[in-house]
């Protein structure tokens, strides 16, 4: 790419970065019932029946692009990227059946179910002559095929086309299932270590959960533009070479925005994880669910809080007398198809505050340079002074502490810098503490 | 991480295409935004008296450099670079340890300002050992200044220290630009306040533009070393890299190795004011330490053992400068690993580069004992460690492997490397370079180590 481009896909992405610093705007019709942040559950109620649209769709990318995409959407629905995230609790018998509105056959794979069915019979390959020509059993254009399974166990799941994958879930037949245990909605398996912060559990008056979704994904133009243009048959497999990489179907600061924001119709969900920080009246720590439909290891580093990986795959980290086997990691690096469970926990390890202040001396702020986020403070909910003409999102005091991949390259879309995924982790002031004692408060 | 132009509206490379480049950058200087009129050049604001601080700790400052890398195979015209001052090849950014030069009272500022253009691949490795309110209650004073860019004028790129890995550190000290504070070029400093509770193997790295700056070479290692050390009853040596309460992380001699790519494009893009589409990324070197193989075998630079308490304290000359020791002089960190039959050896290893690596030991086996600077144990205690050969780990994670080193009675080699093959080895002509040795001799041959990475081959001052 030659520098001129480069200069139009950087400029070009400023509109987005306004639209999304000015966060908690309107609500697209569709999504209206989503919560602001956090993991936006599709339930269904007890032995739910989920109906499926394959639908076609396009989205924005950071650097201007606009990339022809597929997507599983809630039928009635619009087309939306990621698909669903379809929220089950365990023991429930889940139907799942997927209209195919594509020109091709498409179908719907659940790694780490077992015993899924079709009218029936147990799923299996589909093989025209000797070749296989599905992973799955699918539905023909116009067609339908419906997919029970037992949800067993609890966890975090992929759900993914089984038809000619390489294209279909590139071009963004996937999504996630959760399924939550019999322990209790606030906990990611049967296990009483696997607690994580709810309304119910952390004194907190707002709705508030502390569990997030980072879905990975990557994309190929070529492969989209070659699918869109109608010659997908001239498009070479072995030159796939993804130049967009998306945190739940967004880019940066796309991901931080609310889930349902207006100017991201078809891109529902959000990844900013909202926390307070763990003390005594909020003793659980927060969770996240990632996902990688992609096709690398992706090694996602979030900043200052390490996160302990309690489960893989849908399946706690336990061995077979319950031992536990979960690791803390500062790279959470998620392997092609995988899940990882990971709950973490901020708090500030030094308590620094007005009355414990840091201990050096703080520059004249004119010797420093500030980007959007920052507080003017070290302190936790007290902003300082910043010098003329810098300007800030900051609301309350709140940290913006960061996460991304640190396959550091991925971080671009097509040339553009510091646009692939990265979200932030937003510490807001303990919710006792606002209003007092100089603390500022918040809304939410 | 974001681009501090950027978020002003106005990129610098954008002022670079309305400027006409960067020697318009003078007359041009009205475009400049007013919160970054006050820049000034380096030299200019470093003419006064020292502005430093003589206390610190550690004290760094980043700026620009050369390094050398094998010249063949040479790649297009991006590799060697022909801008290189012989005997070099290859544009970095990096930091310096300015620490000694920092406490020269009469002098500081000069022998500071001397040393842009003089960056070091990888960055200077430090250590601290884990803070403890009772026993060990400082607050580890980490200085950074920003000497600015000598072959890039143009580029007036704040600088941070990112300790990758601290657990719970408040956004001012983590220094990741967008929700804290940069360093911006022009005698300013800034003093990180570090309290390590937590023993293991990190790393740092500027996060100012993080792609560019994390690829052009600001990636160093840090370690922390636990509370439990002195404890000679556990094991003999009485050093351990985590309090494991057992003696089972003890070991006699320690290697910091971390991995690192070039991709020469973004080099040579970067030192002749282009820049690359790093969706194109392609890792064409790997390095351990700042240098391919065979040079991760060259001794380490000189350096003053007595004063190497947090950091290597290299040797500088009248200049402030690294000892001139030819092609590699500011590639100054040794990947050669040394032993005695018998001892342990911890392997504290660290992928800065942008790819998997899967770092391999021929002829032997390493047991994992740390991941991420965390011991391998469940909540419950549940041991977690492993023994393998091959270690695979991913861009920004680190890993703790002991390698207990066989009975032997003459000198046996052990090769370490990359399976990444042809990421493994120049001298069959590929892009090679993570590469080294363990070399094992027999009992009492190699005295104590004192400093990390020391060998038998190295030039010391007591």
């Amino acid at each position: 790419m030659n520098t001129q481009e480069n200069f139009q896909r950087k400029t070009s992405a400023w509109p987005t970065l306004a639209a999304a610093i000015g966060l908690l705007c309107g609500a697209s019709q569709a999504w209206a019932a989503l919560p602001k942040v956090g993991v936006a559950c599709t339930s269904g109620g007890p032995n739910p029946t989920f109906n499926l649209d394959t639908a076609i769709g396009n989205i924005p990318m950071p650097d201007g692009n606009s990339i022809f995409m597929w997507s599983y959407a809630l039928t009635g629905q619009p087309f939306q990227t990621p698909g669903p995230v379809l929220c089950v609790n365990e023991g429930d018998t889940v139907t799942i059946v997927l209209h195919n509105k594509l020109a091709e056959p498409a179908s719907i794979m659940f790694p780490g179910q077992e015993n899924v069915t079709v009218g029936g019979q147990p799923v299996q390959p589909e093989i025209t002559g000797t070749t296989i020509t599905s992973l799955t059993n699918s539905a023909v254009p116009n067609g339908t095929v419906s997919y029970t399974f037992t949800a067993s166990k609890p966890g975090t799941y992929i759900y993914e086309s089984g038809t000619n994958p390489e294209k279909q879930v590139r071009m963004g037949l996937h999504g996630a299932l959760i399924v939550r245990p019999t322990l209790g909605a606030d906990y990611l398996f049967d296990r009483s270590d696997s607690r994580f912060t709810t309304t119910a559990n952390s004194g907190t008056a707002t709705p508030w959960n502390e569990e997030f979704m980072v879905l990975l994904s990557e994309i190929d133009p070529y492969q989209h533009q070659a699918e869109e243009s109608g010659v997908y048959s001239f498009y070479d497999i072995t030159q796939y070479r993804p130049r967009y990489w998306q945190l739940n179907g967004r880019g940066f600061p796309d991901a931080i925005a609310d889930n349902a924001a207006s100017w991201l119709p078809n891109q529902p969900y959000g990844a900013l994880a909202r926390v307070h920080p763990v003390d005594a009246s909020h003793p659980y720590p927060g969770a996240i669910r990632y996902l990688n439909v992609g096709s690398l290891d992706y090694p996602f580093h979030p900043h200052g809080n390490n996160g302990l990986v309690i489960g893989r795959d849908g399946r706690p980290l336990a061995g077979p007398g319950g031992q536990d086997l979960s690791f803390e990691k500062f790279v959470v690096n998620v392997g092609p198809g995988q899940t990882w469970d990971v709950i973490f926990k901020w708090y500030d390890a030094e308590n620094y505050s007005a009355s414990n202040p840091v201990p050096m001396a703080l520059p004249d702020p004119a010797n420093l340079s500030y980007l959007d986020f920052y507080s003017g403070s070290p302190y936790l909910g007290q902003q300082g002074t910043l010098p003329p003409g810098i300007t800030t999102v900051n609301q309350c005091g709140e940290f913006f502490i960061i996460s991304h991949n640190h396959s550091l390259f991925q971080l671009n879309s097509w040339g553009l810098t510091m646009s692939g995924p990265a979200t932030y982790m937003r510490v807001d002031p303990p919710l006792a503490a606002q209003g007092l004692n100089g603390i500022l408060t918040c809304t939410y | 991480m974001n681009n501090k132009d950027d978020s002003n509206g106005f990129s610098r490379r954008r002022f670079l295409k309305l400027a006409g480049g960067g020697a318009a950058f003078a007359a041009a200087s009205g475009l400049v935004p007013t919160p970054l009129r006050r820049i000034l050049p380096v030299s200019e604001a470093l003419a006064a008296a020292s502005p430093f601080p003589t206390d610190a700790d550690l004290f760094w400052a980043g700026t620009d450099g050369w390094i050398s890398l094998p010249t063949s195979p040479a790649i297009g015209f991006y590799h060697p670079d022909s801008a290189a001052p012989p005997p070099f090849t290859t544009y970095i950014f990096g930091f310096r340890n300015i620490t000694r030069h920092s406490k020269d009272l009469t002098n500081s500022a000069t022998l500071i300002n001397k040393q842009k253009m003089k960056a070091q691949a990888s960055a200077p490795l430090f250590w601290l050992d884990e803070y403890d309110p009772v026993t060990n209650p400082k607050d580890f004073k980490m200085d950074l200044t920003n000497l600015g860019m000598q072959q890039r004028p143009d580029l007036f790129d704040s600088h941070t220290i990112h300790w990758h890995g601290f657990r719970n550190v408040i956004p001012l000290f983590d220094g990741e630009p967008t929700g804290s504070i940069g360093v911006p070029p022009g005698g300013k400093w800034f003093r990180y306040i570090f309290r390590p509770r937590d023993p293991g193997t990190y790393m740092y790295h500027c996060h100012v533009e993080d792609v560019e700056h994390v690829h052009m070479g600001m990636t160093g290692l840090v370690f922390v070393r636990p509370k439990q050390n002195g404890n000679m009853a556990l094991y003999p040596s009485g050093k351990y890299a985590y309090n494991d309460g057992n003696g089972s992380t003890g070991y006699d001699r320690e290697f910091a190795l971390l991995l690192t790519e070039v991709w020469a494009e973004a080099h040579w893009d970067d030192a002749h004011i282009q820049l690359p589409d790093w969706t194109d990324y392609r890792a064409d070197f790997g390095l351990i330490n700042g240098r391919t193989y065979p040079d991760t075998l060259a001794p380490n630079s000189p350096y003053k053992i007595s004063t190497s308490t947090h950091a290597v304290d290299y040797n500088i000359d009248a200049n402030g400068d690294l000892p001139n020791t030819g092609n590699l002089q500011y590639q100054p960190l040794s990947s050669l690993v040394e032993c005695n039959a018998g001892e342990r050896v911890l392997l504290r290893l660290v992928n800065l580069g942008f790819r998997e690596a899967a770092m391999t030991l021929e002829g032997g086996r390493v047991r994992v004992v740390g991941k991420d600077a965390t011991p391998m144990r469940g909540r419950d205690g549940t041991d977690t460690s492993y023994e393998t050969s091959t270690l695979q780990f991913g861009a920004g994670e680190s890993i703790d492997a002991i390698f207990t080193a066989p009975n032997v009675t003459s000198v046996t080699t052990f090769v370490l490397y990359n399976r990444n093959f042809e990421h493994a080895n120049n001298l069959a002509g590929g892009f090679g370079g993570q590469r080294t040795e363990i070399r094992v001799y027999p009992p009492g041959t190699n005295a104590a180590q004192q400093v990390p990475n020391q060998t038998s081959q190295d030039t010391t001052v007591a």
